[in-house]
C-alpha cells in the first residue's frame, strides 16, 4: 500500500516534470507573465510604503510647523520663555528627528559705520543660526554660517529688504544697539524669504541676549517636527502637556495644508497602485488562462487513458503553484533591486526593502497562477475522444 | 479568402481569442488609467497646494522697514508707505491672469474695542492698542475686460476659520480673533458675545476720533480662529478699516496666490541674463518668478516677493509626487506588456499545427506570418480600444474620488495606447512567428 503511493507520488512528480518540460516555448512565456507581475507588485508594494514616509519628510522644505511661546504673548511681544525650554522638546520620533531652533527677537538700532546709515530693525538671534530657508544670496557656502570662526567675529545674515534699505555689502560691519549695549557683527550673507525674515538682521542667539541684557531668555521656540498628519496632531498634544506653562501652537498654514496634501496624494498612490496591481493580476490571469487552455489535448489523454478528472486537475493545479512560485520568487528578487532603483531615483535614498512585502508578492503570484489554472475544470464534462478527434 | 481565413480563424476558436483580448484589453487598461492620472496629476496637486495659502506678496517699494514679530507690526501707524486700492482689478490682466486664483489686500491699524459706547469723557483715557485688519472677505471685483472676478482672505489665508460667518465687504460687520473675543470685559462678566452684537471701535486719537468722529459700530458675525496672531486682532472690511485708518482707498499688502510652475534649473537664473528667446520662453511659463514681475509691472511702485518656503516647498514636494507617479505607470506599463507579449506569444505558439497544414497547402512563410500578424493587429486595435474605454472609466473614478474632478479623456493618450498594444502583440508573438516559419510541415501535422 504504501509502496504504492511511493510509486503514484513518484509517478505525478515525473508527469509535473514533463509537464513542464514538453514545451519550452510555453514554459517561457508563462515565467514571463507571472514573473512580470510579480515584480511590480513586489516593486510597487514597496514603494508605495516607502513613499508615503518620505513625502512627510519632504514637507520640511515648508520650513517649522510647530511654534513654542511665552503664555499669553503675541500682544505685547515683550514677554520670554527660559532657554532651558528647549531642552525639555523630545526630539527623537519614529518618524526622524524634530529640527529644534530658539529665537530671541529684539528691535534695536542698525547702523553701518562705513556708510553712516542707521535704522532700527528686528534682529532676530537664533540658536542654532536659524533654519536656512529661502535663498541664500551669496556666495559664501552656508556651512560657514553655521560655524563661524572665532577669527572673523560674529556674523549675522541680513534680509535683502534690510540690505536693499541700507546698501549694505557682504563682509560690511554692523553695529547693533539696544539702549546703551553694542554688539558688532560682519554680514556674511543676504537671504530672501519672502516672509518676515527679509526685514530682519539674524545673529548668534548669544549676541542677542547680551544686547537684549536677557541672558539664558528666548522669545520663540521653532519646531520642525516631521511625520503623518496624525503623528504631528499627537506630538503637539503631547508637548502640550509635557509643556503647561508655555503655548505650543501649531502653525496652522503649514500643519492644516500639509495634512491636505499628504492625504490627497496617499490616497491617490495608493489608489493607483490597487488599481494597477489590480489589472496587472488579472492580466496576467487572463494570459495564463489562454495557456491553460491550450491543454485540452493533455486532459483528453490523461482521460483517456484512466485518469479521474480530480487527479488530472490535480496534476494541472500543482504545475501552477510550481509556476508561480517560481515566477514570484524571480519576479520578487527582480522587484527588490527595481525598488532599491526607483526609491533612489525618485528620493535620492535607497527605498528601504520591508521583507514583508516579499512573500507577499509571491502568495499573490502564486493565487493568481492557480486561480488561471481553474478553468481546466470545465474540460471534467469533454470526452476524450471528442477531443482527439479534434472536434471540441 | 486572406479576410475569410482571419474572420474564421476569430469565429472558430472565439474562447481563445476572447481571452487574449482580455488580457490586452486590462493590460491596456491599466496602462490608460495610470497615464491619464499622471498627466493630470500637477494641474490638480497644484490646486491642492494653494491650500498653503498665498505663495507671493506685494508691498510698497518705498516702504520703511516693517518691526515684525510674530506675525504683528511693531511699526507706529503713520510709517510706511501705501498703495492704491484702485490698481488692484489689473492683476487679473496679466499674462497669466487665469492663474491668479486668489489675492487679498490688507491695511492694519490700531483701535480701541469696546462692547458698548464709551462715554465722551472717559475718550481721551482708552488706548488704542488693539491690532485691526482690514481685508475683503469675498470682495467682487469688476475686471477691465467686463467680466468680474470674486476672492477674499478665505482663499490665500485658507486655514483662518470663522465660526458663525464673514463680514459681509460693503456692510457695517467685523469678525473678532478668538483671544480678543474672550478677553473683552463682557465675557470675563460671564455674559457670552453673541453673533450679531454691536461692537465699538475707537480709532487711535492720532488719526481721527479726537476730530469729532464717532465710533466705528459693526455687527459681530464670527468668531476668527487661526492659532496665530490674528486671534488677538478685529478684522473688518477694507473700507471700514482705511477709514479708521484715514487711509482711504490705500492698502498696505497684498498677499497673491497663484498656480505656479515648479522652478527648474533655468527658470532659477538671473531673469536680465537671458537672451530674448530665453525671456521670452520665461515670461510665457507660469513660473513663479516670471508672475511675479508681471504683477510688478501691473502694480507699478510696488516690491513684488515671493514666499520662498510655500512656493519652494510646493516644488519639491510637486517634482517627487509626479516622478513616483511617472515611475508607477511605467512599471504599470511594463507589467502589462510583458503580459500582454505572453499572451500573444501563447496564442502564436499553440497554432502549430495549423501553421503546419497552411504551409502544406501551399502557404509561403510570408503569408502565414503576414495572416498571423494582421490577426493579431487586429486583436489589438480592437483590445486596445476596448482597454482605453476601460481605463478612461477606471481614471475617471480615481480623479473624481480623489480630487473631485476626473481627468478630461486626452488623444494622446488613446494614440499611445493603441501604438502600444500593436506594439507588444507584435513583438509577443514576432519570436513564435519567426520560429514558425522555419517550421516543416510534415513533422508537425504528424504531431512529433
Amino acid at each position: 500500500m504504501a509502496d504504492r503511493r511511493a510509486t503514484n507520488r513518484a509517478m505525478f512528480w515525473r508527469i509535473i516534470r514533463r509537464l513542464l518540460g514538453a514545451n519550452r516555448g510555453r514554459l517561457f512565456v508563462m515565467m514571463l507573465a507571472l514573473g512580470a507581475g510579480a515584480a511590480v507588485t513586489a516593486t510597487l508594494l514597496n514603494l508605495q510604503v516607502d513613499a508615503k514616509r518620505r513625502l512627510t519628510t519632504e514637507f520640511r522644505a515648508f520650513g517649522p510647523n510647530v511654534l513654542i511661546i511665552p503664555k499669553g504673548s503675541s500682544t505685547t511681544g515683550s514677554e520670554t520663555l527660559p532657554e532651558s525650554t528647549a531642552n525639555l522638546i523630545p526630539v527623537n520620533l519614529p518618524s526622524g528627528r524634530v529640527a529644534v531652533s530658539s529665537t530671541l527677537y529684539v528691535v534695536a538700532g542698525v547702523s553701518v559705520p562705513k556708510l553712516g546709515k542707521s535704522l532700527s530693525a528686528v534682529v532676530a538671534g537664533s540658536n542654532p543660526l536659524a533654519f536656512l530657508i529661502g535663498r541664500v544670496l551669496s556666495s559664501t557656502p552656508e556651512t560657514s554660517l553655521n560655524r563661524p570662526t572665532p577669527s572673523q567675529g560674529q556674523v549675522c545674515v541680513a534680509g535683502t529688504r534690510v540690505a536693499k534699505q541700507m546698501g549694505l555689502q557682504q563682509d560690511m560691519e554692523l553695529v547693533l544697539a539696544s539702549g546703551d549695549r553694542r554688539e558688532w557683527c560682519r554680514v556674511a550673507s543676504f537671504r530672501q524669504t519672502g516672509g518676515p525674515e527679509d526685514d530682519r538682521v539674524e545673529i548668534g542667539l548669544r549676541a542677542a541676549q547680551r544686547l537684549t541684557d536677557l541672558p539664558g531668555r528666548i522669545s520663540a521656540i521653532e519646531l520642525i517636527v516631521p511625520g503623518t498628519p496624525g503623528e504631528i496632531q499627537s506630538y503637539i498634544a503631547d508637548l502640550q502637556r509635557l509643556l503647561p506653562d508655555v503655548d505650543v501652537r501649531p502653525i496652522r498654514q503649514f500643519t492644516e495644508g500639509e495634512a491636505r496634501i499628504y492625504n490627497r496624494i496617499s490616497g491617490l498612490l495608493t489608489a493607483t497602485v490597487a488599481i494597477v496591481l489590480l489589472l496587472t493580476g488579472l492580466c496576467v490571469m487572463a494570459a495564463m488562462t489562454n495557456v491553460a487552455m491550450e491543454r485540452r489535448m493533455d486532459v483528453g489523454l490523461m482521460k483517456a487513458i484512466g485518469g479521474s478528472m480530480r487527479r488530472v486537475l490535480r496534476l494541472f493545479l500543482a504545475e501552477a503553484a510550481l509556476l508561480g512560485l517560481a515566477g514570484g520568487i524571480i519576479g520578487a528578487a527582480a522587484g527588490i533591486f527595481l525598488s532599491i532603483g526607483l526609491g533612489r531615483a525618485v528620493f535620492g535614498v535607497a527605498a528601504r526593502p520591508r521583507l514583508i512585502v516579499y512573500p507577499l508578492a509571491v502568495a499573490l503570484t502564486v493565487i493568481v497562477a492557480i486561480l488561471s489554472a481553474f478553468p481546466l475544470r470545465r474540460l471534467a464534462s469533454i470526452r476524450p475522444a471528442s477531443v482527439f478527434r479534434g472536434e471540441a | 479568402m486572406f479576410l475569410r481565413i482571419v474572420a474564421d480563424s476569430f469565429g472558430r476558436r472565439p474562447r481563445h481569442k476572447l481571452l487574449t483580448g482580455a488580457a490586452l484589453a486590462l493590460g491596456m487598461g491599466v496602462v490608460t488609467a495610470a497615464l491619464s492620472v499622471s498627466l493630470d496629476v500637477g494641474d490638480r496637486l497644484a490646486k491642492e497646494f494653494r491650500s498653503l495659502g498665498a505663495n507671493l506678496v506685494v508691498t510698497p517699494q518705498a516702504d520703511s522697514l516693517p518691526l515684525e514679530i510674530g506675525g504683528v507690526d511693531y511699526r507706529p501707524v503713520n510709517a510706511g508707505a501705501y498703495l492704491p486700492e484702485a490698481d488692484l482689478p489689473n492683476l487679473k490682466t496679466i499674462f497669466w491672469h487665469n492663474n491668479i486664483i486668489a489675492f487679498a489686500p490688507q491695511l492694519e491699524t490700531s483701535v480701541a474695542v469696546s462692547i458698548y459706547p464709551i462715554p465722551v469723557k472717559e475718550l481721551p483715557t482708552i488706548r488704542a492698542d488693539r491690532r485691526l485688519i482690514g481685508t475683503w472677505s469675498a470682495k467682487t471685483i469688476a475686471l477691465p475686460d467686463g467680466g468680474t472676478f470674486v476672492t477674499g482672505i478665505g482663499k490665500t489665508n485658507p486655514w483662518w476659520r470663522v465660526d458663525g460667518q464673514w463680514f459681509k465687504d460693503d456692510a457695517d460687520e467685523c469678525v473678532l480673533g478668538r483671544k480678543l473675543a474672550s478677553s473683552l470685559p463682557n465675557f470675563a462678566q460671564g455674559i457670552k458675545l453673541k453673533m450679531g452684537d454691536t461692537i465699538y471701535l475707537y480709532a487711535d486719537s492720532s488719526v481721527d476720533w479726537q476730530s469729532g468722529a464717532r465710533p466705528m459700530a459693526l455687527r459681530l458675525t464670527g468668531i476668527l480662529d487661526t492659532d496665530g496672531a490674528e486671534d488677538d486682532a478685529v478684522v473688518v472690511p477694507l473700507a471700514i478699516a482705511q477709514k479708521l485708518a484715514g487711509r482711504p482707498s490705500q492698502y498696505r499688502k497684498l498677499y497673491v496666490s497663484a498656480l505656479t510652475k515648479p522652478e527648474d534649473a533655468f527658470a532659477k537664473r538671473d531673469s536680465k541674463t537671458f537672451t530674448p528667446a530665453e525671456y521670452d520662453r520665461w515670461f510665457c511659463t507660469p513660473y513663479i518668478s516670471s508672475i511675479a514681475f508681471q504683477i510688478q509691472q501691473e502694480l507699478p511702485g510696488t516690491d513684488v516677493r515671493v514666499i520662498r518656503k510655500v512656493a519652494e516647498g510646493e516644488g519639491q514636494v510637486l517634482a517627487r509626487v509626479r516622478m513616483l507617479l511617472w515611475l508607477v505607470t511605467g512599471a504599470a506599463l511594463l507589467a502589462a506588456a510583458l503580459a500582454v507579449g505572453a499572451s500573444s506569444a501563447a496564442s502564436v505558439i499553440e497554432r502549430r499545427t495549423e501553421i503546419g497544414l497552411m504551409k502544406a497547402l501551399g502557404a509561403g512563410s510570408g503569408t502565414v506570418g503576414f495572416l498571423l500578424a494582421a490577426e493579431q493587429l487586429l486583436l489589438a486595435f480592437v483590445g486596445g480600444g476596448a482597454g482605453y474605454a476601460l481605463g478612461i472609466v477606471l481614471a475617471r473614478l480615481l480623479g473624481e474620488k480623489i480630487f473631485g474632478a476626473a481627468p478630461e479623456p486626452s488623444w494622446i493618450v488613446f494614440l499611445v495606447v493603441i501604438a502600444l498594444a500593436a506594439g507588444v502583440t507584435i513583438l509577443g508573438s514576432a519570436l513564435p512567428l519567426r520560429r514558425a516559419s522555419q517550421y516543416e510541415p510534415a513533422p508537425i501535422l504528424r504531431g512529433e
